[in-house]
């Protein structure tokens, strides 16, 4: 297909063609254009269709504050919905299709909407779908999803990579127009650190669109120098295809970086990257947006911005019509009037409202073909360009609640008070409408903000421009204009639409918004506010500034989901912990699971074995019956040393400390300062002043935040230190009859006898043949256990080693399934059991919480709530019948009561089966549970649908008397 | 008595990596051995006079260490420091509390921590995308604890384009990969 | 947010865990306090609109609690101390 429309000049490469596809159509467009900008090239002006009622719809803009051209760009899994056309960059390959149509964009099924557009104006998606209430489910919402609404997901998952990444800067320039450029000259020269983002691909702003002067060169021209000048300076960093979207506290500012998306293949880069800037101060040179004008029919495709027509003609070399006409209330349409006959196009008329001439209705279904003024004539054109005036964009201003002022002279908003600290506003987004104002007003503030941070290079001169006129005079809408006259083209909200909004009371902005949709969506009301706002101010009889004006949140442009996660996505959502046998494990069958971060093996599979119980039965008996080796390293360990190590572990434990013996491992309960338990585990004296703890897997940085809190806020003059060193020890639990035999192998020259390193003894010793290590004789599974730590460098040769040395014994490796058997067993409280809710006493720990010291949590833990005789208790439980596995979770009750909280006594927290007695196993909390050994309670589950009875039993289902851990 | 023919060898947390990315690398520091010593309360000056009398080091800014021929001085925290120095056999903390006697309480750290030793032309840029500080405007020796890709890290400005990476030694390829992944966005 | 740290300059909020208050620091002797003087002490916070004293914790930096004063209207962060410090002036050693 031939570029119908491709005139002379521009800013594109005609000595290279990029070939591109349109709805499965071939076309051709050059370097240097936007997919707008080729389609227009190649004649294309119905590219889409409206989201309510099915309008057919043409390129509007020339940027992103598009509201008509969302298109579905490449395919397959990458497919992206709602991208503006208008800042796509054409790329070799490029695929797009339109979007929000049933059939064909050229015969939409669904523009029967707008037949029925009567019973579908404001408010009607509240009205309409009231009742029957089943219905909403079943039927309106399916219907209203299918027909409204934008482009569709592709379905699958994101094939793109995004990132995030962080800079930092003394000044950053947002928005690259002349105001931008001036302030980054004059900023860069005096030295200062700048950053000068756009979201164009191009520098240049609207100097690329226009046919002005500066400093005597065509404005492109003197950009396109500005630019290789500060390409040139080390300290000024340009950013283009960059989109500064939010103000957030203290100088951080959001961008996302669209750093592969104009290239058929990102060769492995991210698609997007997302810049978090943190900068001292900013300087806001977003420039302004042209608004339309409402009269009948203004959504036809060919009716555009006027200064969209002119980036078309003047920057992109392609001409939105044949013959065009100009419908303005302000000089930019006569500017736009010359430009285009400077490029040979046929100006059909210029309607201009400040002589009381309206644009009163167009025709043209699918392209526009004819306007009729209000002076009667009928002009058959083909493209209208439209100017109501321009609004400055003020939109990061608003980011801290900044609330914009109405300037008459202007006709819009400036910014006001609150503006985000740090930030200044120079060029037209702060009013400065004229291109020599907004030159000088950038550069003064460029200069300036460079000085205030220090810099002292000469900022040179101010660049100078034309000063044109700039005469707004304020016209909203045609009022004689019969046809409904879009105000939100993306919403397709009409001037009508505002007025009933008003008629029905929703007259505060923020209500206009919500009821209409006015404003809405992925252009957030660019071109379309200011109008909405002025119509609903007449309809009320006030002036703008009475009325209101909404302000912006971040994003100022839509920001994908995939952005925001950056890297973090699948394995890469979060790190992974891997313990020092993580290796050796997988070698030998493990089946890993996740436990926060790390990957522990919870079995070690073993050929013939059907499930993982046949595993975890095995592995928990071997222990029982000889020994077995599980990797403890997840435990948190803290090193504590100081002077007042001791006094300040008495005070972190409920538990006496103070008198542990060196050599010596303890027990310790955490509690919180409100006296409930959070944690628990060993901590082992070394030296008088050098401690070694043990925390849960789970708590273990709560814990060591805690402790800290401690000794910096609440005891500033202990000496004590804290130093993690859960990473710094490979630990493994070594457990079983035969442990002590298998370790006597194992520890260089010392002597395990029962009276030489009784139970609950610790030390630091060598093994196999020096390599330095900690041995404590502690236990989890109530057997003859030990625990044994090597700096974890030797993790893999000690887990080896160890199985080495086992290998007589027929030692087992055991996962976190078989701990958790072994433990249950055993009555030992876990996660399950400390669940943020549960006192010492409830744990039947009671005595644990010495009255005689002031530890955190002591005094809360005794109030009388959390005392009561009638409260839970940690109890075990086993099946009345044996066959049945119990269920964690099953609440207890007395038998025959009925199955309410009323009746409720209490729940099962953990169950195991124990192939040592060989049924179910149960631990969980009861009321009055210690006082109803050998009594039947039903375990109630009905979510597992079980209803059983179990027998209360002690915690301690094997060994209650702990002779094998002290034999 | 150890009655196997069994002897410990350490296993690289990354085997050793060394990693060409472009014009840059990656190079796993297994050679180096971490000790910390915390101040006790009050023992400023007596902390300051060991390091001088062990090894010439003065003690460390918060934010800039302190080298003395091959040992580096880290300041991690008000009241503790962290000594970084080529020693490969696990006796490190003996190695530094013979010389600083009772003037600090020492902890062995080679083992919480992978060091990764980054160079290279795409440095820089690579850190943009990992490391939230300013590490272009770090002095040299410049070093600062902080977050990376959600994983616990410390940095340390060698010279020019060459830094130290710390992190945990748990999730040490996750962060090997994290910084491979840096370099691998921005490079060529 | 930025935290300027008093020790290491301005810090990204990212780096923190946030706990609140900074009359946690007053922590009453166990042995000694009302049972209500306690209660008030775990449980009782103020909330105002405007300046407020919180502590913050470098978790991921030097691990010093800080007591910044920021407003909870505007973020604005007008005085960070050491907690340590803080703890001392206000009378708290062993």
């Amino acid at each position: 297909m031939t570029q119908s429309h491709r005139i002379d000049g521009g800013q594109i490469d005609r000595s290279r063609s990029l070939k591109f596809e349109w709805n499965g159509k071939k076309m051709a467009g050059h370097p240097g254009d936007t997919l707008a900008s080729a389609l227009i090239a190649n004649g294309v002006q119905l590219v889409g269709r409206s989201f309510k009622y099915h309008r057919p719809r043409g390129i509007f803009s020339a940027g992103s504050e598009e509201p008509n051209a969302l298109v579905q760009l490449r395919k397959g899994a990458a497919q992206e919905p709602n991208t503006r056309a208008t800042t796509v960059e054409l790329f070799e390959g490029l695929a797009a299709t339109s979007q929000n149509h049933r059939g064909s964009l050229e015969w939409d099924l669904m523009a029967a909407n707008d037949l029925l557009a009567r019973f579908l104006s404001a408010g009607f998606y509240y009205k309409t779908f009231m009742w029957p209430k089943a219905f909403w489910e079943k039927l309106y919402e399916p219907v209203i999803r299918a027909s409204a609404g934008l482009g569709n997901l592709s379905g699958q998952a994101d094939p793109d990579s995004y990132d995030h990444g962080y800079l930092h800067c003394d000044l950053l320039i947002i928005g690259a127009g002349p105001a931008g450029l001036a302030a980054a000259l004059a900023a860069g020269r005096s030295g200062a650190r700048v950053i000068l983002a756009d979201e164009d691909f191009v520098m240049g702003g609207r100097l690329n669109a226009e046919t002005h002067e500066v400093d005597g060169q065509p404005g492109a021209d003197w950009a396109a120098a500005a630019i290789a000048e500060l390409s040139a300076m080390d300290n000024v960093r340009l950013m283009t295809r960059t989109t500064v979207y939010g103000s957030y506290d203290h100088g951080i500012y959001g961008a996302l970086e669209r750093v592969t998306d104009h290239l058929a293949d990102a060769a492995g880069k991210p698609r997007q990257v997302l810049w978090r800037l943190y900068t001292q101060r900013a300087l806001l040179t977003a420039g302004a947006t042209e608004r339309s004008i409402g009269f009948g029919n203004n959504d036809r495709p060919g009716i555009m911005l006027a200064g969209a027509v002119r980036a078309y003609v003047n920057r992109f070399g392609a001409a939105p019509g044949r013959r065009v006409a100009v419908f303005t209330n302000n000089e930019d349409g006569l500017r736009t009037a010359e430009d285009l006959k400077a490029k040979g196009i046929e100006v059909a008329a210029v309607v201009d409202a400040r002589k009381g001439e309206y644009v009163l209705n167009t025709v043209g279904r699918r392209g526009l073909k004819s306007i009729t003024l209000s002076t009667g004539p009928t002009i058959p054109i083909d493209c209208l360009a439209v100017s109501g005036g321009w609004s400055p964009n003020v939109h990061l201003t608003c980011h801290h609640r900044g609330r914009p002022v109405w300037r008459d002279d202007i006709a819009g908003f400036v910014p006001g008070e609150g503006l985000p600290p740090g930030m200044t506003v120079a060029g037209a987004a702060n009013g400065a409408m004229t291109l020599a104002a907004a030159l000088n007003k950038a550069h003064e503030a460029g200069a300036s903000l460079a000085s205030a941070l220090g810099a002292k290079g000469n900022a040179g001169d101010a660049p100078t421009g034309s000063d044109e006129n700039f005469d707004a005079t304020p016209f909203w809408y045609v009022a004689d204009s019969k046809p409904r006259a879009w105000v939100d083209l993306q919403n397709d909200v009409t001037s009508k639409d505002v007025k009933q909004s008003h008629q029905e009371g929703f007259r505060a902005v923020e209500h206009l918004k919500r009821y209409t949709t006015l404003g809405m969506a992925t252009d957030q009301g660019k071109t379309s506010n200011i109008l909405g706002l002025a119509i609903m101010a007449e309809a009320s009889g006030k002036t703008i500034p009475e009325t209101g004006t909404t302000i912006f949140r971040p994003p100022y442009n839509p920001v994908a989901v995939g952005a925001f996660a950056g890297r973090a996505r699948g394995k890469e959502f979060r790190p992974t912990r891997l313990t020092p046998s993580h290796h050796w494990a997988k070698e030998n069958g493990a089946d890993f699971v996740e436990t926060g971060m790390w990957l522990r093996a919870q079995w070690f599979k073993r050929s013939g074995e059907k499930g993982w119980r046949d595993s975890v039965d095995r592995e928990a008996a071997a222990v029982r019956k000889s020994v077995g080796i599980c990797d403890v390293t997840t435990l948190g360990k803290i090193d504590i040393q100081g002077r007042d190590a001791a006094e300040f572990l008495n005070r972190i434990y409920s538990n006496p400390f103070l008198k542990l013996p060196v050599g010596k491992v303890r027990y310790g309960l955490m509690l919180r300062e409100d006296g409930v338990a959070y944690d628990d585990g060993t901590t082992a004296r070394l030296t008088e002043t050098h401690f070694v703890m043990t925390t849960t897997t789970a708590n273990a940085v709560t814990v060591f935040r805690n402790m800290e809190f401690a000794r910096q806020c609440l005891w500033p003059d202990l000496d004590v230190h804290l130093i993690s060193t859960t990473d710094g020890w490979a630990q493994f639990a070594v457990a079983g009859p035969n442990s002590r035999a298998l370790l006597q192998k194992v520890v260089d020259d010392l002597d395990l006898s029962n009276d030489a390193f009784p139970f609950m003894a610790c030390t630091e010793c060598t093994v196999f043949g020096g390599t330095p290590a900690r041995l404590f004789r502690i236990s989890f599974s109530g057997e003859l256990a030990y625990e044994v730590a090597v700096p974890a460098r030797y993790g893999d040769a000690m887990m080896r080693g160890l199985m080495a040395a086992g290998e007589e014994f027929d030692a087992v490796p055991y996962g976190t399934e078989a701990l958790g058997v072994l433990r249950i067993e055993k009555g030992h409280a876990a996660g399950n059991e400390l669940n943020g809710q549960t006192s010492a006493q409830n744990l039947g720990l009671g005595g644990m919480v010495s009255q005689k010291k002031d530890a955190i949590g002591t005094k809360l833990s005794t109030r009388p709530e959390m005392n009561r005789d009638d409260d839970l208790r940690l109890v075990g439980f086993r099946p009345k019948d044996k066959s049945i596995l119990l269920t964690a979770g099953a609440h207890f009750l007395n038998p025959g009561d009925p199955e309410d909280m009323a009746h409720d006594q209490g729940w099962m927290t953990s169950v195991a089966y124990s192939p040592e007695l060989g049924h179910s196993v149960g631990l969980g909390y009861l009321k009055q549970g210690s006082e109803r050994m050998g009594e039947t309670v039903r375990a109630y589950s009905p979510v597992r649908n079980q209803d059983i009875l179990v027998e209360v039993c002690s915690v301690h289902h094997i060994d209650p008397e702990g002779v094998r851990q002290r034999g | 008595m150890a009655d196997l023919d069994f002897t410990l060898t350490a296993t690289p947390l990354l085997g050793g990596a060394k990693h060409q990315i472009g014009e840059n690398q990656i190079v796993e520091r297994d050679d180096l051995a971490l000790v910390s010593v915390a101040i006790p309360l009050g023992g400023d000056a007596a902390v300051a006079k060991a390091l001088k009398s062990g090894w010439g080091l003065t003690v460390p800014e918060p934010t800039v260490s302190s080298v003395a021929q091959d040992i580096r001085a880290i300041r991690t925290g008000p009241d503790q420091l962290i000594l970084v120095f080529p020693h490969t056999t696990p006796d490190a903390r003996a190695f530094v509390q013979a010389k600083i006697g009772e003037a600090g309480y020492t902890t062995d750290q080679t083992d919480v921590w992978v060091v990764l030793e980054i160079s290279g032309s795409d440095t820089l840029a690579a850190l943009e995308r990992l490391c939230p500080l300013d590490v272009a405007r770090f002095a040299k020796g410049g070093s600062a604890r902080t977050v990376m890709e959600h994983m616990g890290a410390m940095i340390v400005h060698l010279s020019g384009d060459r830094f130290l990476l710390l992190s945990a030694s748990s999730s040490a390829q996750s962060f090997l990969h994290a910084v491979e992944l840096s370099y691998r966005y921005v490079t060529g | 947010m930025i935290i300027p740290h008093p020790l290491l300059g301005p810090r990204d909020a990212a780096e923190f865990v946030y706990k609140g208050d900074a009359s946690l620091i007053n922590r009453p002797d166990g042995m000694t306090a009302s049972d209500d003087e306690m209660h008030d002490y775990a449980y009782l916070r103020d909330n105002p609109a405007g300046e407020h004293r919180e502590l913050w914790y470098h978790e991921q930096g030097d691990r010093s609690w800080l007591v910044v004063t920021r407003n909870t209207m505007t973020h604005d962060i007008t005085y960070v101390e050491l907690a340590r410090d803080v703890a001392r002036a206000s009378g708290r050693s062993r």
